[in-house]
């Protein structure tokens, strides 16, 4: 309906004779697609995981190629969620964006705010998504009740931890709640004199923002509404000094990176660690010792916020191509395809069914740390999904580093941040209603 | 001074003469260690792609990979077409530094030799190339590039670098040290501008040409943003974006393989250097400066 | 006389020109267009991926005086910028000369020192995050070693920003080392050999001599590793992202953060300008401070 709408005006502008130069540049457009010629579509994706999980989703896009005519994808690999983000909103600035892409959950109101993604929510009612999909990964891809996205890699952070570290102390579960939390991270935390030789927590650095929404959903509170934030409630002010108790403990650092928590995580240097469940197949292969994975301990509740990626698709593309983008979304997430990608990476499998595949049921039995994330799921919900949501995870990330330096106290930090976050948002929704 | 020039002199037989030794190594006494220290991350590069993913961060594994995994190398090549990336990197590599070659060349002499209006002006505008974040004009070259229908080609990783304001500068500097009883000589011998920026000038700076060939080549060889935003298929991309499948990740990176795959995108610039430094030496001996 | 030497005079500012035009051409194309955008986006309401532009007049600019990020984040520029450049500039002149003496194993050393210009930054960043780990990680080790107290390195905000300046100081001075050596082969050895005879020792002459000589490439060297100090986007972007408590975000990452992470072209633009400024009040004063002093060997 919008494509004949815009044809329209084409045909007005032609009138005016105001339009020859544009429609000149544009003669693709003119030319009305044959049915019988291939669509060529684009799909840009960040790699979550790392190596031969590109070498998998190739596998996968060869594999779609070769089994459906008259429909050519084109896998663009485009570097981070960050990356990808910014090379589609480039590409939809010059006017060409690509059929579908992959960015991180968090982007939904940024994409709505800029009319980029079509919606599929007939698509998707006429489908069995509403049906299979679990309803948490459905959550992450709904704006006012209309679905503008498949979810294609969910994850949530979980808690890793070292079992031989934990045998060694005699500590026999991972800790449920703060409380446990704490005692368990001082239990674990060694030093020799000054030296640490190793820390009970590492929450992993970069993405600490993230996991600190999900100690807000854990305390009660959903920190943010779809155009502000709340990181100045109670709840929030109560998790951050939470946090502060323990570096003050000296069970957990100031600070990290995500690259080396990990890294610390495989060495031994921390007992316990926050990651994503996207991390798993990596921890586990190279940790010298058996990993563990847990739910994040609950204050009030358990919690956590969903990091992972759905598959979006362009609006202002040809209608043959938005149904190639569908055709291929819907194939990408099909329970075979699903079962396969959890089970390489430790994102979870969007489909209650891939989780019902005979080959799924056999690496639960083998891996069934891969199950923790999928049942913590149930008390997920979508992450930070504001206009202006990139700023809004900095000057989080920020404000809560400088807590933890001991600089500026928690609520002073929280509102600050919360005020400035909210004054961009406002910015921004006001530039968009033009 | 520095090396061993009095050798007549034999050492005592029965002990050996630390002070003397000091004398007249002292100064490979403090460079063994300083390119020890300078060294010591190549080689955790080279041993680290050398291990097992568990290897890398198990502490009582010890230092040294228990056995030589070399399969981290092809299997490093099996996650990209690291063959076409190659290829790709040495026509971008290379285009960019022939072009720079010229534009820098010419516009060097200008300033260094040449009287004419504006020459201050112009110089400082050639500067700002360098002064202007990168970062702030992507935008604007990813749109031009678009109008000019190059997205997605080899050539928009290569013609917004071809001008360099800081070779420029840097050659100009060059040949400002050049004596000029040497250009004087030639031009009283009927030489015109290019003959003598030919003949005389370019054989002298070829150390500094040099230099600047190895940064130019260093920096576009290695340049990771850039390619990402303005390439989309696999058969015009470069090796960093290869790389940076490996180390970009969500999970944390893939250890061994990053290194097997650092170690592999290193060895043809550490070879091209290698066999420059050796030109590097002999450029010196037929300049006629010294 | 007077009339062939004028036409001499404009045939080569012709010809000058004829030089300068193939690089005109393409920084015209991909450097000034863009920068002239950038000083009308900067007056503007500008949003990546979105056609429309609002006018703002200098409100980015009066923004950007309020913005407490950006004060903070041009402090860790100046930080880096004023301690990398010193250091390396001192540790590769000291190197270059070590290496101009007729030492064995000279391609050995000079190797040493300049391969890490080429190790690709994506995986110089990793290894160094590795490296600076804080308890399994090799420099640690080494402090401990030599009886130093172990430090936090990337998860201090009060050394994050050293380290990435140690780590710049390894990754560059092998550069400008061979930059500097490329200007002590040209010194004539024989001034070095009246020096010697008449007993002047090495540090009086690397004072008297060696430095006064190549003060135009040290001049060069210095302003070029200002502009280089941009780099150290890389490393941030790789290792910290600005953290911990913003303390190594720096102008070149601030930019574009703003720019392509937020979207935000019109400030990201206003901070751009800023930094050229900042550049150019930094090249005008080392070119008054040190510029009047340098020597130009052979200058007419």
């Amino acid at each position: 309906m919008k494509f004949s709408k815009s044809s329209l005006t084409r045909r007005r502008l032609l009138a005016s004779g105001m339009a020859a130069p544009f429609v000149s540049a544009i003669p693709g457009l003119l030319t009305p697609a044959r049915a019988s010629e291939t669509t060529k579509i684009q799909f840009m994706y960040p790699v979550g995981a790392s190596g031969d999980i590109n070498t998998i989703i190739s596998g996968m896009i060869t594999e779609f190629n070769e089994t459906h005519d008259g429909v050519e994808v084109e896998a663009i690999y485009s570097g981070s969620y960050d990356n990808t983000e910014q090379k589609v909103i480039t590409s939809l600035g010059v006017g060409e964006p690509p059929s579908l892409w992959l960015p991180i959950n968090s982007a939904l109101q940024t994409f709505l705010g800029l009319d980029a993604i079509e919606d599929l929510t007939e698509q998707a009612k006429s489908d069995d998504i509403y049906d299979d999909f679990i309803s948490g990964f459905i959550d992450t891809t709904v704006s006012e009740d209309r679905l503008y996205g498949l979810s294609f890699q969910a994850s949530t952070p979980v808690l890793y931890y070292n079992k031989d570290a934990f045998a060694e102390r005699g500590i026999e579960n991972a800790p449920v709640t703060w409380d446990d939390l704490l005692e368990t991270a001082k239990a674990l935390t060694i030093r020799d004199g000054d030296a640490l030789k190793r820390w009970g927590l590492i929450i992993g650095g970069g993405w600490h923002d993230w996991m600190f929404e999900a100690y807000c959903r854990q305390n009660g509170l959903v920190p943010w509404e779809k155009d502000k934030v709340l990181w100045d409630r109670p709840e929030a002010v109560e998790a951050l000094n939470f946090w502060k108790t323990m570096v003050d403990a000296g069970c957990m650092p100031k600070a990290s990176t995500w690259q080396g928590a990990a890294n610390d995580f495989m060495a031994g240097t921390t007992a316990m660690l926050y990651h994503s469940t996207g991390s798993l197949t990596n921890l586990r292969k190279s940790s010298p010792f058996e990993v563990g994975v847990a739910f994040m301990p609950k204050k009030k509740t358990f919690g956590a916020a969903q990091g992972g990626g759905p598959i979006m698709i362009a609006k202002k593309q040809s209608d043959a191509k938005k149904e190639a983008a569908w055709t291929f979304a819907r194939w990408m997430t099909n329970t075979q395809n699903q079962a396969a990608w959890g089970e390489a990476t430790g994102y979870l499998a969007v489909r209650k069914s891939s989780w019902e595949q005979p080959e799924m049921q056999a690496y639960l039995k083998e891996v069934p740390q891969a199950k923790v994330a999928l049942d913590q799921a149930a008390y997920s919900g979508a992450f930070l999904q504001v206009p202006a949501y990139s700023r809004a995870r900095d000057v989080l990330k920020s404000a809560i580093d400088r807590t933890l330096e001991g600089e500026v106290a928690a609520e002073a930090a929280l509102t600050d941040a919360t005020a400035e976050v909210n004054r961009e948002i406002t910015r921004v929704l006001r530039r968009q209603k033009g | 001074m520095t090396t061993t020039t009095q050798t007549e002199l034999p050492n005592s037989p029965k002990r050996f003469n630390w002070p003397r030794f000091l004398r007249d190594h002292w100064l490979h006494v403090v460079m063994i260690p300083l390119a020890a220290l300078w060294l010591s991350p190549m080689i955790w590069i080279l041993l680290t792609s050398l291990k097992t993913d568990v290897e890398v961060f198990d502490q009582s594994a010890g230092f040294l990979p228990e056995k030589l995994n070399f399969s981290n190398y092809p299997s490093t090549l099996s996650v990209a077409p690291f063959g076409t990336y190659l290829i790709n990197s040495i026509i971008v590599t290379g285009s960019i530094l022939a072009g720079q070659l010229v534009t820098i060349t010419l516009a060097a002499y200008a300033f260094a030799r040449m009287t004419f209006p504006f020459k201050n002006l112009l110089f400082t505008l050639f500067l700002l190339q360098v002064m202007f974040p990168i970062y702030a004009i992507f935008l604007t070259n990813f749109v031009t590039l678009q109008e000019m229908g190059l997205l997605n080609t080899l050539s928009a990783m290569i013609v917004p670098f071809i001008a360099s304001g800081y070779g420029t500068f840097m050659l100009r500097q060059s040949f400002r040290q050049v004596p000029s009883e040497l250009s004087d000589a030639a031009r009283l011998d009927g030489c015109n501008h290019l003959e003598i920026l030919w003949h005389v000038f370019l054989p002298l700076v070829k150390p500094t040409l040099i230099a600047f060939a190895i940064i130019s080549v260093v920096t576009h060889w290695n340049d990771y943003m850039w390619p990402l935003l303005v390439t989309n298929s696999e058969n015009v991309r470069t090796l960093p974006i290869g790389l940076g499948l490996l180390a970009k990740a969500d999970s944390g990176a893939d250890w061994p393989r990053l290194m097997a795959g650092t170690t592999l995108v290193v060895s043809p610039l550490l070879l091209l250097f290698m066999i420059f430094q050796r030109r590097f030496i002999d450029s010196f001996m037929h300049t006629g400066v010294k | 006389m007077s009339k062939t030497f004028a036409r001499a005079r404009r045939n080569e500012m012709f010809l000058a020109y004829a030089f300068l035009l193939p690089s005109l051409v393409f920084l015209a194309t991909f450097t000034y267009w863009p920068i002239l955008r950038s000083i009308w986006f900067s007056l503007h309401d500008v949003m990546l991926g979105d056609p429309e532009i609002y006018w703002l007049g200098l409100e980015n600019y009066t923004r950007l005086l309020d913005d407490r990020l950006f004060w903070k984040v041009l402090g860790n520029t100046a930080f880096y910028t004023l301690t990398t450049i010193p250091i390396s500039i001192v540790v590769a002149l000291l190197l270059a000369v070590a290496m101009d003496s007729k030492l064995r194993g000279m391609a050995i050393y000079r190797s040493a020192f300049f391969y890490p210009v080429m190790i690709p930054s994506v995986a110089a960043g990793m290894v160094w995050v590795f490296l600076y780990a804080p308890s399994y990680g090799p420099v640690n080790e080494a402090l401990t070693t030599v009886g130093l107290p172990r430090l936090d390195w990337l998860y201090d905000s009060d050394w994050a920003m050293p380290a990435l300046v140690i780590m710049s100081v390894w990754k560059y001075s092998g550069y400008f080392m061979l930059i500097l050596l490329a200007a002590l082969k040209l010194v004539p050895s024989d001034l070095y050999e009246a020096a010697r005879l008449d007993g002047v020792n090495a540090w009086h002459r690397l004072i008297h001599i060696t430095i006064p000589l190549v003060s135009p490439t040290l001049y060069f060297v210095i302003i070029i590793g200002t502009l280089h100090s941009y780099q150290v986007f890389d490393y941030v972007y790789i290792m910290t992202q600005g953290g911990p408590a913003d303390s190594t975000n720096v102008l070149t990452f601030y930019i574009y953060q703003t720019g392509f992470q937020y979207q935000d072209i019109g400030y990201a633009s206003a901070l751009a300008n800023a930094l050229l400024f900042f550049v150019l009040g930094l090249i005008g004063l080392v070119a008054v401070t040190l510029g009047r002093k340098v020597h130009y060997l052979g200058e007419r």
